[in-house]
């Protein structure tokens, strides 16, 4: 990629970063946190993303963020009170500015009207009279586009003046500059010396020293400046050009630069460029060199007097040019450095260079690594698993004892495989962050079009999950958003009626419980009229008329395919998809999801993924003749059935009985089509597995084999999805496992119960 | 010899463009995040030029101004601060605090050069 | 294997790799083909048309085996360790291809593949993109991008 394009790349990453910066500062300020540091940081994050627009030019994402800025900055400075009204004013304007970027990052538009009418609010947040300075402000900062620019530059040391190419064209004119530094020049650690030098390179240069305010050694003061340059500049640049060259010094230094009619009338005599040895500046040279502030109290008479001494035996004393001056004035230097003692006043200003009170704590030290290479290391280290697990196979098969060197050696060598394991999937955990900072718009957004207040609680940010699954986090969570505020909260006027505050809390929380991740979303609306639900499934046929449900068994009907609550189409939900279509998608990670909810109270959705989508805990089972993992966490229990608790429904399907409840019971081998003779149920072993929604069903398998934790392949990469099958991993024996998809396994074998579905059949 | 430029900004992009520019001019770049991070850098590295944003979390541009030139071995280290706005005050505060020159965000890489080669001995 | 050159002719020259099925001589681009290797059992899956074979590990990849025949309509061959695997490369995908054996490596340019007459049957229509005579014998040119079956459902 071209440099260029790569910033530009960076700035659009970091933009993303400072929204986010934003977005959670301004939240903060919601909250009531207005402290100067949240709004500093507020104001800066918006600073720096119009900072790097400016260099890419992106004219639109400039003049919106300048706007936003200095409504900041005038709360920054306290002329605006950041009261509620004007912090959701920010918050929206923040909304637009994520607009502005995006639009700019895919060279689309954002919508104008919409921009347009942030804009004017944020005008007049500012007042009239700031927001014409605005106009007047705006448009100047564009100057400068940054342009790449291959550059030819010499060497930053001694640049020769003799270099530079004499102006020779009939546009050379001749300039007579003054030049005289004071020691506020210096103390701001500019340097006479380089400034010659920067005219040299404009045109071709005669430099006359004036050393006669050099007082005598014993008088010599070193915040003082005591000589004074007369240059002769031949050059086709004008005056602004040579302006320039003097624009940091020029306020501390008397500069006069006149243009010589004749241009041959400087001198009638060659100029002598460089003064006779002892008329030369050691105290402006000691004072550029230590830096001797004008509080350093560093009397010359304490200096020792070698300064002055060393005459440089290589200069001479004429024909010297500007970079001759230069280096010498570098070697006075060199040969000053003992006398530059520290000066006392020093150290308490270096106190002062501690943090002010910031409470910001030093980030900890990170590294940027390209995830291309942590996911070749997590490949990496899932062959060693696969290897691992393949090596202790052929030891055990082998025959050597368990107490056998190799064998402890091996054992080691597992949990080893383990730690690195989980070093490594560590290296790609994330914060749910990320996901969880774009929630609050999304539900502004909701709240705005369903006309109802909301106010979001997020807990349980900091939790962290693999990147795989971070990524698959985002749609279940806006959908459970949306559904929470369009479907469960009430409106402002009915919360009143009921007695409830008038805002409606939505919480959204992620927790990792058993070895999962939980996002729950949760709202104090009116809960899930069941009655309602009922009739809805009953009318659209997803259940008998005379179905006996349970409480959380009617909540969770709003998952099947075909269902819709809402009364009137909203917006929300028109163009949202079903929560069947959530609920398919997390089931295909391997996670589920449920509703439960209080009548009057609220809802919670509740959703598991397991905390990374590269490995997974499973029981290696036998079913005929295939090696078959299943998840553990689909996993209740175990068991051994006797026949006498297995019965026979019609011909072939069976459940069993477990303690008081009858569960179906599926023959694997049979549902996959392995087999077609079922399998003798007491000569096998059943799995009891928990589907989604808490659906239960005993997997009937020939044998266990136990559990291991396995690296999840994926059928899809090469192949296709494979109804029944999650996935795949490979096993030690270096064969191909395929790994159960539990909850499709029971609903279909439940699906295959009722009459529509006799596709499981075998 | 190589001039090192260290370079003070807590926006990456500004880091990197200046980088960029710096580096394609034959510099050696170091980076810091912020003011307190480029103290500490100056004081362990060293620099012939510091280049420094003024707005800043933890230490802002002033007080990296402050701080290099307190510190007796950089009392003469030159710093460019970068101001956005042509900001008469920002660039005076800057001035009267020790910097030796400054830098008008959005630069121009030439511009940002000629800056640095103006100071840099 | 040995090297075949064809005769010369003009157009865009190719080097195809062919192969046997049954008595059938086939060919597919060399630039597809990955490796070829021996027969491994592979693990079958679950309801799925009876030219997959199923999965194999191939250094951890899950790869499938297409029987190739049985994909042409042909009998279905149950593999022995003589039979070979293609591995070979279509769009982003990485599948195994069981064939009898791998016989040549054919150097022929564009214009000598004819393409595949009316009289073939649509099965072999959809998998056979052309023919050409070799030293006699007759080779059809596979369309790769078709063995998949979800591509199957897409031409369909």
């Amino acid at each position: 990629m071209d440099p260029f394009e790569s910033i530009k790349a960076t700035f659009f990453q970091e933009c993303e970063e400072l929204l986010t910066d934003l977005e959670s500062g301004l939240l903060a300020m919601e909250r009531g946190e207005k402290d100067s540091e949240t709004i500093n940081a507020v104001f800066r994050a918006v600073h720096s993303v119009k900072g790097g627009a400016g260099a890419f030019g992106l004219e639109e994402l400039i003049r919106f963020a300048h706007v936003f800025e200095t409504a900041l900055d005038l709360i920054r400075s306290g002329k605006i009170e950041p009261t509620d009204e004007v912090v959701k004013i920010l918050l929206r304007a923040n909304d637009v500015l994520a607009d502005h970027v995006q639009a700019a990052r895919s060279d689309g538009s954002v919508e104008h009207s919409r921009s347009a009418a942030m804009l004017d609010e944020l005008q007049t947040l500012i007042g009239a009279e700031a927001a014409a300075a605005l106009e007047d402000g705006g448009d100047d900062e564009d100057d400068f586009g940054f342009t790449p620019v291959q550059m030819v530059v010499e060497d930053g040391g001694e640049a020769p003046a003799a270099e530079a190419e004499p102006p020779t064209g009939p546009g050379a004119r001749v300039w007579r500059i003054e030049f005289q530094p004071k020691p506020e020049m210096y103390v701001k650690a500019n340097e006479a010396g380089l400034v010659l030098r920067e005219l040299a390179r404009l045109g071709s240069t005669e430099v006359d020293v004036d050393g006669a305010e050099v007082p005598p050694l014993d008088q010599l003061m070193a915040e003082h400046a005591y000589l004074r340059w007369t240059i002769k500049l031949t050059t086709d640049q004008d005056e602004a050009a040579i302006r320039e060259v003097f624009e940091f010094v020029e306020d501390d230094c008397v500069l006069t630069i006149t243009e010589e009619t004749g241009g041959e009338t400087f001198e009638d005599e060659p100029p002598a460029v460089v003064p006779p040895q002892d008329e030369f500046d050691p105290a402006a040279l000691l004072a550029r060199l230590t830096g001797a502030a004008p509080a350093a109290e560093a009397p010359a008479a304490e200096a020792p007097p070698e300064p002055a001494a060393p005459a440089p035996p290589a200069a001479e004393p004429e024909g010297m040019d500007v970079a001759g001056l230069i280096a010498m004035a570098q070697k006075a230097t060199t040969d000053a450095e003992p006398a530059a003692e520290p000066a006392p006043k020093a150290a308490p200003a270096a106190a002062a260079s501690a943090p002010p009170s910031s409470t910001a704590s030093a980030p900890a030290a990170t590294i940027r690594v390209d995830l291309d290479r942590v996911d070749r290391l997590i490949n990496a280290v899932g062959e060693l698993v696969i290897q691992q697990a393949m090596l202790s196979q052929r030891v055990i098969e082998s025959g050597l004892a368990r107490s056998s060197a190799v064998a402890l050696g091996l054992e080691d060598l597992e949990l080893l495989t383990r730690e690195i394991q989980d070093s490594v999937m560590a290296i790609r955990a994330q914060p749910v962050k990320s996901v969880f900072q774009r929630m609050p718009r999304l539900v502004r957004e909701c709240a705005d079009m369903t006309g109802k207040k909301v106010r979001l609680v997020m807990e349980g940010e900091n939790t962290e999950v693999d990147k795989t699954v971070i990524e698959r986090l985002s749609d279940p969570i806006t959908h459970m958003l949306r559904n929470a505020i369009d479907h469960g909260l009430e409106t402002p006027a009915d919360r009143e009626m009921e007695g409830k505050p008038v805002e409606g809390t939505v919480r959204l929380a992620a927790l990792h419980r058993g070895g999962r991740i939980v996002i729950e979303v949760s709202d104090d609306g009116r809960g899930i009229n069941r009655e309602r639900v009922r009739n809805i499934a009953v009318s659209k046929g997803l259940i008998a008329e005379d179905a006996v449900l349970t409480e959380d068994e009617t909540d969770n009907l709003i998952f099947l395919p075909g269902f819709s609550t809402a009364e009137t189409i909203s917006d929300l939900s028109g163009r949202g998809v079903g929560m069947d279509v959530v609920k398919r998608s997390v089931l295909a990670l391997g996670g589920r999801i449920s509703i439960s909810s209080e009548p009057g109270k609220g809802s919670k959705f509740s959703m598991s993924l397991p905390l990374t989508l590269a490995v997974l805990d499973g029981m290696v089972v036998t079913s005929a003749e295939q090696t078959l993992v299943a998840p553990l966490s689909n996993i209740v229990e175990s068991l051994t059935p006797k026949a006498e608790e297995v019965h026979y429904i019609g011909g072939q399907d069976a459940v069993i009985r477990i303690r008081d409840t009858f569960v179906p019971l599926i023959d694997v081998g049979r549902a996959l089509g392995f087999r077609d003779t079922p399998l003798n149920a007491a000569d096998s072993v059943a799995i009891l597995v928990e589907s989604e929604g808490g659906g239960k069903a005993a997997l009937l398998v020939d044998a266990i084999q136990g559990q291991r934790q396995v690296v999840i392949k994926s059928l899809e990469a090469n192949y296709q999805h494979v109804e029944g099958v999650a996935a795949a991993t490979i096993l030690g024996d270096g064969r191909v496992a395929l790994i159960l998809d539990v909850d499709a396994l029971v609903t279909t074998s439940r699906r295959k119960s009722a009459p529509r579905e006799k596709r499981m059949a075998v | 010899m190589t001039k090192t430029v260290l370079t003070i900004d807590d926006s990456r992009t500004m880091r990197e463009m200046l980088s960029m520019a710096l580096v394609q001019a034959g510099y050696r770049v170091i980076q810091a995040v912020d003011g307190v991070e480029g103290l500490e850098i100056l004081k362990s590295e060293g620099a012939d030029v510091v280049i420094t944003d003024i707005n800043m979390p933890r230490l802002d541009g002033f007080g990296v101004i402050e701080g290099v030139r307190a510190n007796p071995d950089h009392r003469a280290t030159p710093i460019l601060v970068l101001t956005t706005e042509s900001d008469v005050a920002k660039k005076e505060r800057a001035r009267q605090a020790g910097a030796t020159g400054w830098i008008v965000k959005p630069f121009n890489p030439v511009k940002l050069v000629d800056a640095v080669r103006r100071v840099a001995a | 294997m040995t090297e075949t050159q064809a005769p010369q002719g003009t157009g865009q020259r190719r080097e195809l790799i062919s192969f046997r099925i049954g008595d059938q001589e086939y060919c597919v681009d060399i630039m597809s083909v990955r490796e070829i290797r021996g027969w491994t059992p592979a693990t079958p899956l679950p309801r799925t048309p009876s030219f997959v074979k199923g999965v194999i590990n191939l250094r951890g990849a899950v790869l499938p085996i297409i029987d190739l025949g049985a994909r042409l309509g042909l009998e279905t061959s149950a593999p022995t360790a003589r039979h070979v695997i293609m591995v070979v490369k279509i769009g982003d995908r990485t599948l195994g291809l069981l064939v009898d054996a791998v016989s040549d490596i054919i150097n022929l340019t564009e214009d000598m593949v004819q393409p595949t007459p009316d009289v073939a049957c649509d099965q072999v229509k959809t998998f056979v993109k052309g023919l050409f005579a070799l030293e006699g014998r007759m080779v059809s040119l596979i369309a790769l991008d078709r063995v998949l079956p979800e591509t199957e459902a897409e031409a369909a």
